[in-house]
């Protein structure tokens, strides 16, 4: 239900370390916000599109992934046409353009797991000043995924006695029942987990 | 934080992927159908209070980053931030904070079922659309170069469609309250 948007492949840039391809991108998204030329830009834009499409992906999984975004940016533009001066629409345009790609690409390179160890990085400092657990961050991002299949499952049994009443399928009268029993389920996984000590208390 | 509380806000940022899944809501009055996902905000703020509901959202917003396409029609990755609205997906964590924080100080238990529902609604309405939209604006005309007023005045057209999702996420955020109130335990 939940598949990863982590596409297999072996290309260069599936290769590249991902602490690299994680600094890259805030690094390429500044860069790109300090200039408004095109002879800088157009090359930045067709260099990410063509890395974005080098990585294995069909042209229509490759548009579907950014499509929406890509769409944004076109109506967003659209307006700014009334509004600021043309060189600098065109220059909006390839700018956003070029870090969705990018950042497109990051996603379809890396891996949850690959993720996971960089953001565990990451928390390190706030793990040391006592804030939080970096091994809480897995575990909450392993339940989630675990229970995702079981409250669609859940939801679907509340529609399904919907229509065994006859009723409307309503947010309403969904809603409710979807959250109060899957909240209920809480202090049992809570005493779960305890009981096999994942947290170490 | 305890156990409890952990697993609460799993369980929360699980509930907001599904209501993604489900098909949006058609209103006849509306054209435009509302995803049951934009209203997690709200009802995470109402339901779990504040800082488990930003918590929530915080693990839901690193689903979307890592990869896991969470966001209503399967879209997710590090490129919804590039993109013009990234300002509002970040935004979620603080708004499901504001609405959090606005629901425990003014809904208890002891109150009249109308005043649990005006103070539901003014949490959704302040938090859910208040505050995260002084963080998407702003942030939407940064990146594009749109003038702040523009972007302001153009997300007036959302307004109409907020309310509602302010309105039904009340009548859950309430129906949850009166079956299994989460809410005064704090986190």
């Amino acid at each position: 239900m939940l598949t990863s948007l982590y596409v297999e492949g072996q290309s260069w840039f599936h290769r590249v370390p991902v602490r690299l391809k994680l600094i890259a991108l805030p690094v390429l998204s500044v860069a790109l916000f300090t200039t408004d030329a095109p002879l800088l830009l157009l090359p930045a834009f067709l260099l990410c599109g063509a890395l974005y499409l080098s990585l294995g992906m069909t042209a229509r999984d490759a548009f579907s992934r950014v499509g929406f975004v890509l769409f944004t940016i076109l109506v967003l533009a659209a307006v700014n046409l009334f509004l600021v001066p043309l060189p600098q629409v065109a220059a909006l345009v390839l700018r956003l353009t070029t870090l969705v790609l990018f950042a497109a690409a990051v996603t379809a390179t890396t891996t949850i797991g690959a993720f996971m160890d960089e953001i565990t990085i990451l928390l390190k400092p706030l793990e040391r000043l006592g804030l939080l657990w970096a091994a809480d961050v897995s575990l909450a991002l392993g339940l989630v995924l675990r229970f995702v299949p079981d409250i669609f499952a859940r939801y679907q049994a509340i529609s399904e006695a919907h229509r065994a009443r006859g009723l409307p399928i309503r947010p309403m009268t969904i809603i409710g029942p979807l959250i109060i029993l899957t909240l209920k389920d809480a202090d049992t996984i809570a005493a779960a987990i305890d009981a096999r000590g994942f947290r170490r208390q | 934080m305890n156990t409890r509380d952990l697993v609460l806000i799993a369980l929360f940022a699980a509930i907001v992927v599904v209501l993604g899944l489900i098909p949006p809501i058609t209103l006849g009055f509306i054209p435009v159908p509302i995803t049951a996902q934009s209203m997690g905000v709200m009802l995470a703020g109402c339901i779990i209070g504040a800082k488990r509901g930003a918590f929530s959202f915080l693990l839901f917003i690193l689903l979307v980053a890592i990869g896991l396409p969470v966001l209503s029609g399967g879209r997710g990755g590090l490129a919804v931030f590039a993109g013009p609205s990234g300002g509002f997906i970040l935004g979620w964590s603080v708004a499901a904070f504001v609405t959090g924080l606005i629901a425990e100080r003014f809904v208890h238990p002891g109150n009249s079922e109308a005043r649990q529902f005006v103070g539901f609604f003014l949490a959704s309405v302040i938090g859910g659309i208040v505050a995260l939209y002084a963080i998407g604006v702003p942030w939407l005309s940064a990146v594009t170069g749109t003038p702040l007023m523009t972007a302001a005045t153009g997300s007036l057209v959302f307004i109409p469609g907020d309310l509602l999702k302010a309105a039904i996420a009340t009548l859950a955020a309430r129906a949850v309250y009166a079956g299994y109130p989460l809410l005064p335990a704090r986190a």
